[in-house]
């Protein structure tokens, strides 16, 4: 399983740039306030045409 | 709603030839006013729009806005008077050192379990090979690169997720005394280098089994066990937080000029005039004096009830303003008000330490010596009998006894306790108090007050002789009207009955249980309150009774009819159901305590001096009871200390200046008996935490010494018994809700 | 196709998301075309006279790239553009960029159609398509993820919602799989060799196949669902916080499941077991997302009833549970040794791509097509109604029919005598399979005619819109 000697380091290096992301994530905020976050797309179309999309 | 992030180009001084690393500051203010996600935008695009601010960040639903800018360009002030002209408040947030504080530490605790979770899970994916392939069948050079593989990825896990239980081991080394983080670092650090070694030299005295990915479960699921009661703990103090932040820390107040300004809370004096929105916490005690609102005063009083209120009526500090912005003039401050009593007893519980926690340590220490020196009799015996597991043993019994659930077993449950108890109005001072409700078997009373209340129905006045048959109506408006200032349920009788005269009352002063005074347009100075002391009662003794005077001249009483609270007969009932003792103990007349004692089926004694009180409490104790105490906590100071948990039922100015334990916020007798049945709850699920971590680890010691236990059960064991733990905690935090009970009929105190 | 800022008032970029939006459809119903038509073959065999163009063995990669790349690829696009914009409230970062994306991917799946009927083909599932093509893929690909990610750099909205997540992890995934699988050394124009050999190849193949179902069909179509959903419904998604750890549990998970393909083949037994054990812990978040777009609906399941877009969305999670269960179940080695190449498998696939990807596609085009056209619902309601149910029809035919004719297969191959031979022929597997390889041509009928029904509703929805510019709400100016 040769292959392996590609794919390990491979998914290594992945899980490196993974854990970066979540680290950028995490201190740039994105996990506080979760909450309303959910809600947050019903903001962002202010065409008459979804007036009445809004929950 | 939304939280919206504007971020300004990066103002391009034409021009001006600013300092390149021109200071930036950075501050967060509190709003009010803000009731929608458009207000939100509404503020963030005032602030914007000054010159020299770079960075906005208004967040809706913690009412706070973050702003960066340049200080010699603007200044905070200058922000904080852009968001008054638009129509909101804003002044600098004090308080969001504590939160970004705690805001950091639940991030880095995320971070730690994300990273030792992810690291785990990978470390599983590649150690799964070696416990799955039969023997020969995984080639050994690709043995050895799933297990580098490994190595790197617990890299991560020890250097940063497990810093924590390092560190905390090399703190009590140094300090020269044993802690619970010394076994979980010791066996971390051994099984990683002993994997190491295997890794790097299979040949060599470590063998070649590894088990790096016991070493990363392990650390992940001690981390999330952290994690759980981080987040506990820090849901509690955001929920006292969130109570005592209820009050707003700005205020608009109007200026003489007729213009508004933002102004901090605290430095409101008696006389300002400030502009309360809907939706928002009254900032002080003071009277309304611009339009009409209905209020919600339960967070303060108890009352449910929504109340109405028109220019000239009295408007309470903390509760709530439900309906229309009004104007209120400010009457009292600070300190006085019943609500900064509360808050003062809610910052006070968050620090105090139990004793039962101390009494853990102290069997923390031996108890990690005994783990110590058992994995190195282990390992001296093993590696006799079979050199090449000794390591793994060793580490075994250290990984398996950490002692983490005895750590966790009464801390988690007393807290949940307390944040149960504080959902029901019980408020504690101090979380010892649990331990002590728990084993109560004797309440004394001290005020009736606890157990009865007035009907309005009942009120009669009698006045003073000469006193013409005109002018009694105007007597009992004025009353009605000056009662209305006050919180105590015999003003808020009297203000029920007769209907208030509009008087413009000036120089308020109320000393908690005794009286009310004011001044009133003629300047002619009118108390409502206790009769002074060497009076003597005119007409029947059973029921209370209100003086009412001017310039120290008495022109009127009020008599009332009590009867029973609802909840108190029941509470009793219960309560004496379980075998607890309930006497009533009071200052209070004679015959109306023996009238009340009769109906509840309890004994009582009046007329007791505090002396009394306190030698009756110490005979008692003296017999072997554990007495609590529930009184109004002004006058018997020795008395509350002297008994083994006391609560106090009053305002304000009381709490502060009380020495209970605990406050009882809603005056209900029934709370009593809800906080004795959570304190031997908690008590219980304690003594459940312990036994479990005892037989935990009784039954797992053995094994790990016999070698029946790999250094990856270990840890899952030790995890598993962390987290049922923390979760039987969790228990008591899902206690029943704050559901008043439906008012039974009443019971006439027989006058 | 505006760039906004002449208007007077800043307005996304809808001009790419409108183009890929009606290339969706387009794409569709050829692909699903091409679907029947091989269904038939194999019912019909002699369907196409021998016209090597047309032969099953060319038609089939046409029919898998079509559905997957030009239909479901197209539909992603147009949903990933039209929700970064919308959740950040900026217009697309280069918009020309974006438009080179449109007609690199349109060129990408011409050139397909015109070199897979040709035979022109390297062999590997999913990743047919030549060298020249694959690069192609690339280039048009990192235009795609610049454009995309260069939206989110450029928010004005600091919170990036969790359906961005999901597209930006499948975007990089497929990028990393396609490279890495893709690598090949070229003989001539139109012929390369794969760089790996053998059982090592086959491992990397299906690393690439599996994870390609995983983040392209799933992750990525997850983030249509996440934002979807909660639009059509009118309610947040149930619970946010879920969302997030649904998203990271996906990720953790993913990149061992692969050798689940390759039960009983010559890959070692212990990689193969590494598959089974990841490919079951796949089940635990998977489930978490289909629970959470499943509950959003809490509170106002009447919509179910009344509004067929919901109706399409909610049933595509139902899909899209079934096969997360399924797929595990199948990975399980001794459900495999009856499953491995029997038409179960088939069936397996299709309840995924017709039930989840299917749906959810023509559920969230439903929604985006009348809002690029300047109207807030589709032509006909009814028609869509009727869609649904045709559709619902034709895939309930089929995947029965797959499943009765899998089993079936898998236990006449292995069905030996007591002296070791085997009872059946293959031949005769073959031909019990016969009466359900019609069922299932009708299932395909039925699900193509449903498509047919969606292009009509388009097209008079476009006849009677107009491509509207939409404002950029102007909360931060006050």
């Amino acid at each position: 399983m040769d292959i392996l000697y590609l794919l390990i380091p491979l998914s290594i290096v992945a899980m490196l740039a993974i854990v970066g992301v979540f680290a950028w994530a995490l201190d740039g905020g994105q996990f506080d306030d979760i909450e309303q976050q959910g809600a947050a797309i019903f903001d962002d179309d202010t065409s008459s045409l979804d007036r009445h999309q809004r929950p | 709603m939304s939280s919206s992030t504007l971020t300004a180009e990066r103002s391009v001084a034409l021009g001006e030839k600013g300092a390149a690393s021109d200071a930036t500051s950075v501050a967060t203010f509190r709003l009010g006013g803000m009731d929608c996600a458009a207000c939100a935008g509404v503020i963030a695009g005032a602030i914007r729009a000054i010159a020299g601010v770079d960075r906005v960040d208004v967040s809706a639903a913690s009412r706070c806005a973050t702003v960066r800018w340049q200080a010699s360009r603007t200044s905070a002030g200058a922000i904080a008077d852009a968001v008054a002209a638009a129509g909101y408040a804003a002044v600098p947030d004090t308080a969001a050192h504590a939160r970004a504080m705690r805001r950091d530490e639940s991030r880095a605790a995320l971070w730690r379990l994300f990273v030792a979770a992810f690291c785990a899970m990978q470390i599983m994916m590649l150690a799964a090979p070696s416990y799955l392939a039969a023997a020969g069948e995984l080639a050994p050079d690709l043995r050895q690169l799933l297990a580098i593989g490994s190595w790197m990825l617990t890299l991560p896990v020890l250097a940063f997720s497990a810093r924590p239980f390092l560190e905390g081991a090399r703190r009590s080394i140094a300090s020269r005394r044993i802690g619970m983080d010394v076994p979980v670092a010791l066996g971390i650090v051994v099984a990683f280098v002993a994997s190491s070694g295997a890794v790097f030299d299979p040949g060599g005295p470590f063998g070649h089994e590894v088990y790096f990915d016991s070493v990363a479960m392990f650390v992940s699921f001690l981390l999330a066990g952290r994690w759980l009661e981080l987040r506990m703990r820090h849901r509690a103090e955001e929920a006292l937080e969130n109570a005592t932040d209820q009050i707003p820390r700005a205020s608009l107040r109007l200026t003489q000029a007729g213009g508004i300004e933002s102004v901090a809370t605290d430095s409101l004096s008696p006389g300002d005039r400030v502009r309360v929105f809907a939706g928002d916490a009254f900032p002080a005690d003071g009277t309304l004096i611009e339009g009409t609102t209905t209020t919600d005063e339960s967070i303060v009083t108890g009352e449910s009830r929504l109340l109405a209120k028109s220019p000239g009526d009295p408007l309470i500090a903390g509760s709530r303003n439900v309906d229309f912005p009004v104007v209120m003039r400010v009457e009292q401050v600070g300190a006085d008000t019943r609500y900064e009593a509360i808050c003062s007893l809610m910052r006070a519980v968050r620090t105090s330490k139990p004793k039962l926690l101390a009494q853990v340590d102290r069997w923390a220490s031996p108890f990690v010596w005994f783990v110590l020196f058992a994995a190195a009799c282990a390992g001296a015996v093993w590696s006799v009998v079979d050199p090449a597991r000794a390591l793994w043993v060793v580490v075994s019994v250290l990984i398996v006894t950490c002692p983490c659930a005895l750590s966790l077993a009464a801390p988690s449950a007393l807290l949940a306790a307390a944040g149960a108890m504080g959902r029901r109005g019980v408020l504690l001072r101090r979380i010892d108090a649990i331990e002590a409700m728990a084993r109560v078997d004797t309440i004394y009373i001290d005020k009736t007050g606890t157990l009865t209340e007035c009907r309005r129905e009942q009120v009669s006045a009698v006045f003073a002789p000469g006193t013409g048959v005109d002018d009694r109506p105007a007597l009992e408006a004025l009353a009605a009207s000056l009662a209305g200032w006050s919180t105590h349920p015999l003003s808020r009788a009297i203000a029920a009955t007769y209907p208030p005269s509009s008087i413009a009352w000036q120089h308020v002063r109320e000393v908690a249980g005794r009286w009310i005074e004011a001044t009133d347009e003629t300047q002619h100075r009118w108390r409502l309150g206790a009769p002074p002391d060497d009076d003597v009662p005119a007409a029947s003794s059973a029921a209370a009774r209100v003086c009412l005077s001017v310039d120290g001249e008495q022109v009127a009483s009020f008599f009332f009819d009590e009867v029973l609270r609802p909840d108190a007969a029941s509470a009793v009932a219960a309560l004496q159901h379980e075998g607890v003792e309930v006497r009533i103990l009071s200052g209070d007349d004679p015959e109306r305590v023996a009238a009340i004692a009769a109906l509840l089926g309890v004994d009582g004694v009046g007329a007791q001096s505090p002396d009394a009180k306190l030698a009756a409490v110490r005979s008692a104790q003296r017999d072997g009871r554990v007495v609590a105490m529930i009184g109004d906590g002004v006058n018997d100071g020795p008395v509350l200390a002297q008994a083994d948990v006391s609560f106090a039922m009053g305002d304000g100015a009381s709490l502060a200046r009380g020495e209970a334990d605990g406050v009882l916020t809603f005056n209900r007798f029934a709370d009593v008996m809800v906080a004795r049945t959570l304190a031997r709850k908690a008590l219980r699920i304690v003594r459940q935490n312990f036994a479990w971590a005892a037989t935990y680890n009784a039954a797992c010691i053995p094994l790990a010494l016999t070698g029946h236990m790999p250094p990856w059960l270990a840890g899952a064991g030790m995890a598993a018994s962390s987290l049922l733990v923390v979760t039987n905690s969790f228990r008591l935090s899902r206690g029943p809700r704050n559901a008043h009970t439906p008012p039974a009929a009443d019971v006439p105190v027989p006058s | 196709m505006e760039v906004g800022e002449d208007v007077g008032v800043p307005t996304y970029t809808d001009g790419p998301v409108r183009n890929f939006a009606l290339a969706a459809v387009l794409w569709g119903v050829v692909g699903m075309t091409v679907g029947v038509l091989i269904a038939a073959q194999l019912a019909f065999p002699d369907l196409t006279y021998g016209i090597p163009w047309l032969s099953y063995g060319r038609l089939r990669p046409l029919h898998t790239n079509a559905v997957i790349f030009a239909f479901g690829g197209c539909a992603l696009m147009a949903t990933s553009f039209h929700v970064v914009q919308r959740t950040c409230q900026v217009p697309l970062f280069l918009p020309k960029l974006a438009s080179f994306v449109f007609w690199g991917w349109q060129l990408v799946i011409v050139l397909a159609a015109i070199t897979l009927p040709m035979g022109l083909t390297r062999g590997k599932e999913y990743a047919e398509l030549e060298w020249p093509i694959t690069i192609l893929i690339a280039v048009v690909w990192i235009a795609y993820a610049v454009v995309f990610f260069g939206t989110i750099g450029k928010r004005r909205v600091q919170h990036i919602y969790v359906a961005n997540w999901f597209f930006g992890a499948f975007i990089l995934a497929v990028a990393l799989l396609h490279v890495v699988n893709g690598a090949s050394m070229p003989v001539e124009f139109w012929k390369s060799y794969s760089a790996y050999a053998g059982v090592q190849d086959a491992m990397v193949q299906w690393w690439y196949g599996h994870n390609a179902v995983g983040f392209f069909l799933t992750a990525g179509f997850l983030g249509m669902m996440y934002y979807y959903i909660p639009k059509q419904a009118g309610r947040p998604v149930y619970s946010y916080r879920l969302s997030i750890v649904h998203f990271w549990a996906l990720i953790f998970t993913y990149m061992w499941a692969g050798p689940h393909h390759l039960h009983y083949t010559a890959l070692p037994d212990w990689a193969q077991s590494v598959g089974m054990i990841f490919s079951l812990v796949l089940l635990a978040p998977s489930w978490g997302g289909m629970i959470n777009g499943v509950m959003t609906l809490s509170g106002a399941w009447h919509k179910l009833r009344d509004d067929p877009i919901i109706k399409f969305l909610i049933v595509a999670l139902s899909f899209y549970g079934m096969s997360t269960f399924e797929g595990p179940m199948m990975s399980i080695k001794t459900v495999n040794a009856l499953s491995h190449y029997t038409d179960w498998t088939i069936g397996h696939v299709h309840s995924g791509a017709l039930g989840w990807v299917g749906f959810i596609s023509m559920g969230s085009l439903y929604y985006l097509i009348p809002r690029m056209f300047g109207q807030t619902a589709m032509y006909s309601t009814k028609a869509i109604d009727l869609h649904f149910w045709i559709a619902t029809l034709g895939i309930v035919l089929y995947i029965a029919a797959m499943w009765i004719a899998g089993v079936m297969q898998g236990l006449m191959w292995r069905a030996v005598n007591p002296d070791g031979t085997l009872v059946y022929t293959f031949v005769e597997g073959v031909k019990a399979t016969w009466p359900f390889y019609v069922v299932r041509l009708v299932g395909g009928l039925l699900y193509l005619s449903g498509m047919l029904v969606m292009v009509w509703n388009v097209l008079m929805t476009v006849r009677q819109g107009r491509p509207t510019p939409a404002a950029i709400p102007q909360l931060v100016y006050a």
